[in-house]
């Protein structure tokens, strides 16, 4: 059973590349290599929110290091000149940064207070962005950022997605090491009992604070991606909307799990355009927000349990046993 | 105006804000007590109890004041039914379910009233709009000294409700000792329902009391004062309901002095510098006994 899953994910994850590596071909339209390219970033983006997740810490606030991350690299450009492919990665150092100061200040809270410390930190991080800061950041009208790749190539925008494409692979392939390793068992520890694994000689708050910066940093990649692919930046980036989508992808996809932000992240972007498509405007919101509580009630690891539901119903139903509990992970 | 007339000013501005957080925040301190789950989506009541009330006042031309009353009953009817539906079937499962089972809750509430009611700015004018009082040496408006009369008179009749009757007494002991409570024989969830129900109806007299002062509203008004509610019940320690009102009056003085001070658009961040600070000096707020 176990070799058969191993296998299965396997030739999931080679025909997920094949398909990403062939999908610009099998269309020649601008408008779905674009949609490509955002659900890229917001994979990395929800990907990002899991691994924090995954350390038992939920934030509200993720769109404040999407911000940081995006500004930072506009500014960092734009005041020194270098390619954006560079200023990303210093636009997110400058976010895991932050991360860290937030960090500090949430280590020893949890669930509700943590949230709500993120939560408020995101609306902190606007306010200041509009006030104090708008000499630099542009206010409420916000400026234009440096292209990933200037229109004058020609077809950029294939360069430009798997550009994109190349930066997401890296950040999941940097989140499964990261999960596989001591730290991310670490994380686990922390997570499930926080007193056993003090015990065990982890260090919850030196752990949680490395979670932070990860998270943030993670994000802030993303932030600057998106934005440098856009060419434009408003304080609208630090947005609730911004901090609650990677936690939908997340928890419909499934809480925890490598795989889970990249399939919410998939599916709902697929029904988010075909619900656009139907003409609904706040219709989709309520859809959206519908499935979730669904997927909490009656599907909580998410869509990537789903295929051993089914299996484990079929099972059920063959021998007609009674139900039994689900095992918690 | 002179100095001393601006400061009276931002009190009674602050005393008016604290109103409606003091509504909200003792309703989620309810539900918290009893049930100890948070709800996020909070507000949306206060935006649901909002909208009723102005719909009503529009098709009717009734006093608004009178409508608050139908306003709280609907949203005990409809808290009722996201406990039974929503929040129960997760009760125990964890603490992050029920942050993101409210974020479900406000992507319904809020995209469902801006399909029925449009997503444009409204308001409502009160029918003493315009009417004044004079306060020392300034003229306070009539609504905002009548929505304190009924913030003060619906936190006595709350008071009453859960020290003399026998649900309240329930309510009381559920939160003491759920599994005490229904070792003696009450019905939790029941007590549950009405909990829920009856935090939510705060939160729609909250929404109505925000209408009739003549402040605009829309379906996304909701979020910003239960997030701030959510900071005042840290702020007063979880759980405790006079914690609740001192700390909802200090948020209504404190962001109205902000935004006088430092400019009008710190006063959202300022209740959640105020929150982290809080959190950070003292954990289980300036009231609590016990915190996480």
């Amino acid at each position: 059973m176990h070799i058969r899953r191993d296998e299965m994910a396997k030739y999931g994850i080679i025909a997920t590349l094949a398909l990403a590596l062939v999908l610009p071909f099998l269309s020649d339209s601008m408008f779905i290599l674009n949609l490509l390219v955002l659900m890229l970033i917001f994979i990395i983006f929800a990907s990002a929110w899991n691994l924090l997740a995954y350390s038992g810490q939920g934030s509200l606030g993720h769109a404040a290091f999407f911000g940081i991350g995006a500004y930072g690299s506009t500014l960092i450009a734009a005041k020194s000149g270098l390619s954006p492919f560079i200023t990303i990665f210093l636009g997110a150092a400058v976010a895991a940064f932050i991360g860290i100061l937030i960090g500090l200040t949430c280590v020893r809270l949890k669930e509700w207070f943590l949230a709500m410390v993120t939560f408020g930190f995101a609306i902190i991080v606007q306010t200041l962005t509009v006030s104090v800061l708008a000499p630099v950041t542009g206010g409420w009208d916000g400026i234009a950022s440096t292209r990933l790749l200037s229109p004058a190539i020609p077809g950029y925008q294939l360069i430009e997605y798997y550009a994109v494409l190349a930066i997401t692979i890296a950040s999941i392939v940097a989140i499964w090491y990261i999960m596989k390793s001591r730290v991310g068992l670490a994380f686990l520890a922390i997570r499930e009992n926080e007193l056993e694994a003090r015990a065990a000689g982890i260090d919850p708050v030196r752990y949680r604070l490395l979670a932070f910066a990860l998270s943030a940093y993670l994000a802030g990649v993303a932030g600057a991606l998106e934005i440098h692919h856009i060419g434009y930046l408003t304080p609208e980036l630090y947005g609730v909307d911004n901090s609650f989508w990677p936690i939908t992808y997340v928890i419909l996809g499934g809480l925890g799990t490598l795989a889970g932000p990249i399939v919410g992240t998939v599916v709902l972007t697929v029904i988010w355009e075909a619900l656009k498509a139907t003409g609904l405007t706040f219709g989709r919101y309520v859809i959206i927000g519908i499935m979730l509580i669904l997927a909490i009630i009656f599907l909580p690891r998410g869509l990537v349990s789903l295929p051993e539901q089914v299996q484990e119903w079929l099972k059920r139903r063959k021998r007609k046993e009674p139900p039994s509990e689900p095992a918690k992970d | 105006m002179d100095n001393i007339g601006v400061f009276l000013q931002i009190i009674f501005w602050g005393l008016y804000a604290g109103c409606i957080y003091i509504l909200l925040a003792t309703g989620l301190n309810l539900i918290f007590g009893v049930m100890k789950t948070v709800n996020f989506a909070h507000g949306e009541f206060l935006m649901i109890g909002a909208y009723i009330t102005a719909t009503i006042f529009f098709l009717t031309g009734i006093n608004p004041y009178f409508i608050i009353l139908l306003s709280m009953l609907a949203l005990i009817g409809i808290g009722a039914v996201v406990e039974r539906f929503c929040f129960r079937p997760i009760l125990g499962t964890g603490k992050l379910n029920e942050i993101f089972l409210s974020i479900g809750l406000i992507y319904i509430f809020q995209n469902g009233a801006a399909m029925i009611w449009s997503d444009e700015w409204q308001s409502v004018k009160s029918p003493y709009n315009g009417i004044t009082i004079p306060v020392g040496s300034l003229s306070v408006p009539l609504d905002y000294i009548l929505i304190m009369v009924f913030t003060a008179a619906i936190l006595c009749g709350l008071y009453l409700f859960l020290t003399k009757t026998t649900i309240g007494m329930q309510m009381r002991a559920t939160s003491q000792n759920r599994k005490g409570a229904m070792l003696v024989g009450i019905n939790v969830e029941r007590i549950d329902i009405i909990s829920f129900g009856m935090g939510c109806s705060l939160a729609a007299a909250a929404g109505t009391l925000w209408v009739v002062s003549g402040q605009i509203f829309n379906p996304y008004m909701g979020s910003i004062p239960a997030i701030k509610a959510f900071a005042i019940i840290i702020l007063g320690g979880l759980g405790s309901i006079p914690g609740a009102i001192i700390g909802g009056l200090l948020m209504g003085l404190a962001e109205n002095g902000a935004a006088f001070l430092l400019g009008g658009i710190w006063k959202d961040a300022i209740s959640f510098v105020i929150l982290i600070i809080v959190l950070v000096v003292r954990p289980t707020g300036l009231f609590g006994e016990k915190g996480e």
